[in-house]
């Protein structure tokens, strides 16, 4: 007998037995059932701690939170009208029930990814919903995550509960084509874990891989499921997948950022890229054209191309075409000017930038400035180019952006070490 | 094994600690593996924790116990076997359940006498 759990084995017990008792019982009781799991996961570390492990240490698990919360929801005062409502057939149902489990808590946690989606609830409050009760995380820690107060994070989590618990159908509903409707929303609470992770510029690394790895793994149950086979499904695990596989080279051994032209690509995963095409190709059947197919098509020409110099510059800017049109924001823009001038010159990358009416956050930004630094260089604009550094220097987020910079513009500057 | 027992009593402050989350449940269950390992032959008796509530009896009454005036209340106890009062404090020390914030653990040598 082994005293050891997988990895991340707590978090995500967590966010299967709350989704699988929540559907027992009714998601009205999800204070309830989140308050059973907590105690039940205590109980565990002690007992195991003490005793050793069980053989199956989920099976346990799910009997105690199921006992302590029978227990609970006997004791409330209105007892009566609950057990009459969901009492018997719940109760009876905890022998033998493990057996069923592993089969039963994907569709479950599914169900619960959809509530947790609700349209009622902002899209921010969704994703603490989804990290709270999908990925065990404490308010605490999702505070930690997305830079945000702990307060700020309670008070959205607890108008989400509100919501979620006053509507208790929300669980209950079969399966059907209501649910594609509200395939967007889940896709964009996914999509925007999974960048929380990836993009962030700040954190440590480790914390900001757990989250695209809840990403991949709640995306994937997504994909497994009948109703959440769709060509946009895909194309954002693909997505997830070819950004992934260059997640590690992204920075170097001392924590700091490197940019693409200078990342390792032997560094980079050929498995996720594996997986990534492979999602990629599912993404295509369907003839559908997402702003995810765009993202994951840009992310794997990087991929697939031998060098930085080698890229397909061609797709990628279609790509970010699409992404304009889909979504027009002055990012997207800036990414398209960027690719351009890989394509065909700085001077066609800055034109495209010319008379574009930028927001002033968007002036005042890192991203911006450091683009314009860099593009005005290229072009032979030195005095430009020099004013845009001084620009961008002032709006690093951090320190390892402001040394990324540094450490350009020294190679740039270096006759010698021209890229 | 060492040759004198020690008795330990672990007390908490009432209501002092905030719900560990899932990830710090993990890993304090891995420390406390870890712990357990580099121990194995010191510890005689994993204890338990015990539970709250019980009664105090005399010879002629009984009422509602464990105290309750106290600030600190014992939650739980185990037996370890060492060599001094020097390494039973070591090995208690290195234990994850020490490092609870307001809570400490009496050790007590079991007399042989």
């Amino acid at each position: 007998m082994t005293n050891s759990v997988v990895e991340h084995f707590f978090r995500h017990e967590y966010g299967k037995l709350v989704a699988v008792l929540s559907r027992k019982v009714g998601v009205q009781h999800l204070a309830l059932v989140e308050d059973a799991v907590q105690l039940a996961l205590l109980s565990g570390v002690e007992s195991w701690a003490r005793k050793g492990q069980p053989e199956n240490p989920s099976a346990w698990l799910y009997r105690a939170a199921h006992n302590q919360l029978v227990s609970e929801l006997r004791q409330r005062q209105n007892r009566e009208r609950i057990l009459a409502v969901q009492g018997p057939a719940f109760e009876e149902a905890c022998e033998g029930e493990e057996a069923l489990l592993a089969d039963d808590f994907s569709d479950d946690m599914l169900r619960m990814l959809f509530v947790c989606c609700d349209d009622g609830i902002p899209h921010q409050s969704q994703l603490i919903l989804a990290l709270k009760i999908l990925c065990g995380f404490s308010i605490q820690e999702i505070a930690l995550r997305l830079f945000l107060t702990e307060a700020n994070v309670y008070k959205r989590y607890s108008r989400a509960k509100n919501i979620v618990q006053a509507a208790p159908d929300l669980l209950a509903k079969d399966f059907d084509e209501t649910f594609l409707r509200q395939i967007p929303s889940v896709h964009k609470v996914l999509y925007l874990l999974f960048t929380e992770g990836f993009l962030s510029s700040r954190g440590e690394y480790s914390v900001r891989q757990e989250l695209c790895d809840d990403a991949v793994r709640l995306t994937l149950i997504l994909a497994n499921h009948r109703y959440g086979q769709v060509p946009e499904t895909f194309a954002l695990l693909a997505l997830m997948y070819l950004h992934l596989a260059r997640m590690a080279s992204r920075q170097n051994d001392d924590g700091s950022l490197l940019l693409l032209h200078d990342q390792d690509r032997s560094l980079w995963s050929a498995t996720h890229i594996q997986q990534g095409l492979h999602w990629l190709e599912r993404s295509a059947e369907g003839g559908v054209f997402s702003r995810y197919h765009a993202e994951a098509g840009i992310a794997g020409e990087h991929c697939m191309a031998p060098s930085f110099r080698e890229t397909r510059w061609d797709n990628i800017v279609s790509c970010y075409e699409v992404i304009e049109a889909v979504s027009p924001s002055p990012l997207h823009r800036l990414n398209r000017a960027v690719a351009i001038a890989e394509l065909e010159g700085p001077e066609s990358g800055l034109k495209l930038l010319q008379g574009y009416s930028t927001p002033a956050w968007l002036q005042d930004s890192f991203h911006w400035n450091a683009t314009l630094a860099d593009l005005h260089y290229r072009a032979g604009n030195t005095v430009l180019a020099t004013r845009y550094r001084e620009s961008a220097l002032k709006a690093a987020p951090n320190a390892a952006q402001k040394a990324l910079m540094l450490s350009r513009w020294r190679m740039l500057d270096e006759p010698n070490c021209e890229p | 094994m060492p040759s004198n027992k020690y008795f330990c009593i672990v007390r908490s402050e009432s209501g002092s600690c905030e719900a560990p989350s899932p990830a710090q449940m993990e890993a304090m269950y891995a420390k406390f593996n870890a712990w357990k390992d580099t121990f194995k032959d010191n510890i005689v008796d994993m204890g338990g924790k015990l539970a709250a509530g019980g009664k105090v009896v005399t010879a002629d009454s009984v009422s509602d116990g464990p105290f309750v005036e106290i600030k600190e209340i014992v939650g739980g106890y185990m037996i370890i076997a060492a060599d001094s009062m020097a390494q039973a404090i070591e090995i208690v020390q290195a234990s994850p359940g020490v490092g609870g914030v307001g809570s400490n653990v009496e050790i007590r040598e079991i007399s042989n006498a």
